[in-house]
């Protein structure tokens, strides 16, 4: 039995993605950097033998996963799995709390302009989000993050996979930052991240509050 | 719909207006397609003419769906706010703050977002389109329907007599409980360690519900390690434990491959001696 083979069998028998950390735990021989050489063993092999199935990223690890032109045949049976498919409120409150997490639910709204507490609940109850903290201020409200099932759920290698606000054809993208590190001013407003919605920054300017979440993410 | 929104305009009806309001997510995506469909430049907006769209769309809202509608009065009311902001500008006020700002950002933002879940829909469709492992039992076939009872007196007596009456007994009854030995979990750790070189703790545990069960693996664990048949290792506080078979003959006086300056693997160090 060689690392390949048994990398293959774990990643057969499992029904999810596995990191590579958690697949060289099948084995005391083997360690990531070996798995990792397997890995790439095997996808080439897939690849190259024309399988109906490839080794696939996803969610920060690896799955086996089938040809998406093999879809139709495999959609006639029952007893496939068949992943559901989320509404759009459901969709548009992912987006917001996946390009800003920690987020509150308060500032979900805003953004949205309707009341989600429900969506929340929903997408919490699919473990598609989770609170990752709690924000400072009145009520210490909870912030929600997405989850590595959300990953999953939409065939993401990571959070690096979602599309880049600079890739998108609005041209938003130099006022509202979406990630920190496109953050450019307003340093000085970066104190209220627990504000109501009728407190968030206003003007032309838009900060968005992805820098403040920050810090109260920690706990 | 017959008509296209733009042709409608064109042909100086103004019945688009008269949308269908379940069919936006909410009055941002209402006040966005008032905007993008009749090609107004978001960065100046005629306040006055779209306030009057969007009150003019909202006439058919049902009194029924009190927060659906409570939120799109809201924003005609933050409309209305706006526009009187523009007849009137406030004494001192910044001439450089445009009243509309805040509501442009909030659109362009909103507009960004509605374009980023349209990614998702599409990321989410050919993710579906990829199966991995996994099996999904046939759906439960539904419940049988309540069988009205029918049924006679002879029967009911049959059945009655058939139920044996519970006897009396004057002998004291003494409850005893299975005891977990740690000699027993010491057999279990090595019966592990005789198939593997080194075994999780957890592993040991399944199939045993009580606490009581990792109580005594846990001591078996050490008293084993004072034996100097095993060691355990943990690489960080509340990380998996694992429990490693040691070589009696070879190292039975070396230290074990965890440094002991570890603090981490304070496990097999501690409690052996206590």
């Amino acid at each position: 039995m060689n690392a390949h083979q048994i990398v293959e069998a774990v990643l057969f028998a499992s029904d999810a993605p596995l990191t590579a950390d958690e697949i060289a735990r099948a084995d005391e021989l083997l360690d990531e950097d070996e798995v990792e050489d397997a890995l790439q063993f095997l996808r080439a092999e897939y690849d190259d033998a024309g399988r109906a199935f490839q080794l696939v990223e996803v969610a920060e690890g690896y799955q086996i996963l089938t040809r998406p032109e093999f879809a139709p045949y495999l959609e006639r049976f029952d007893n496939v799995p068949r992943p559901s498919r989320l509404s759009g409120p459901a969709l548009e409150t992912l987006a917001i709390i996946a390009y800003r997490q920690p987020i509150g639910r308060v500032e979900v709204e805003y953004i949205r302009g309707v009341g989600s507490s429900g969506v929340i609940r929903t997408l919490q109850d699919r473990r598609l989000i989770d609170v990752v903290g709690r924000a400072e201020g009145l009520g210490r409200p909870l912030l929600y993050g997405t989850t590595n099932h959300f990953l999953a759920h939409f065939g993401f290698k990571s959070l690096e996979d979602l599309p880049r606000p600079d890739e998108l054809p609005i041209v938003l993208r130099e006022r509202i930052p979406l990630e920190a590190d496109h953050d450019t001013t307003d340093d000085d407003e970066a104190e209220d991240d627990s504000a109501p919605a009728d407190e968030l920054p206003e003007g032309w300017t838009g900060e968005a509050s992805t820098e403040e979440s920050e810090q109260v993410a920690q706990d | 719909m017959d008509l296209t929104v733009s042709e409608r305009i064109a042909a100086g009806r103004d019945d688009f207006l008269l949308v269908e309001i379940e069919r936006f997510q909410g009055p941002l995506d209402l006040l966005l397609h008032l905007i993008r469909t009749q090609d107004i430049e978001i960065f100046d907006i005629p306040i006055a003419k779209i306030t009057d769209q969007f009150l003019q769309a909202i006439r058919g809202l049902e009194a029924t769906d009190l927060d659906g509608a409570g939120e799109f009065l809201e924003m005609a009311a933050t409309l209305i706010h706006i526009k009187s902001q523009m007849l009137l500008p406030r004494p001192g006020q910044d001439e450089d703050e445009d009243p509309r700002a805040e509501l442009v950002r909030r659109l362009l933002e909103y507009e960004q977002i509605r374009e980023i879940s349209q990614r998702l829909r599409s990321a989410e469709a050919d993710r579906s389109r990829r199966f991995g492992k996994g099996y999904v039992p046939p759906r439960p076939k539904k419940p049988l329907e309540d069988v009205p009872l029918e049924t006679t007196w002879d029967e009911v007596f049959e059945a009655a007599m058939q139920v044996e009456m519970p006897i009396p007994r004057d002998r004291t009854h003494r409850v005893t409980t299975r005891k977990v030995t740690m000699e027993e979990k010491a057999i279990l750790i090595l019966d592990h360690l005789k198939r593997s070189t080194r075994v999780e703790f957890n592993r040991l545990l399944q199939g045993f519900k009580e606490r009581s069960h990792g109580v005594m693996t846990f001591l078996a664990g050490l008293e084993l390690t004072r034996r100097r048949m095993l060691f355990l290792r943990q690489t960080r506080p509340f990380a998996e434990l694992w429990i490693y078979k040691r070589d009696q003959d070879t190292e039975a006086d070396e230290a074990p491959p965890v440094p002991r300056a570890e603090p981490t693997s304070s496990e097999d160090d501690q409690g052996v001696d206590a």
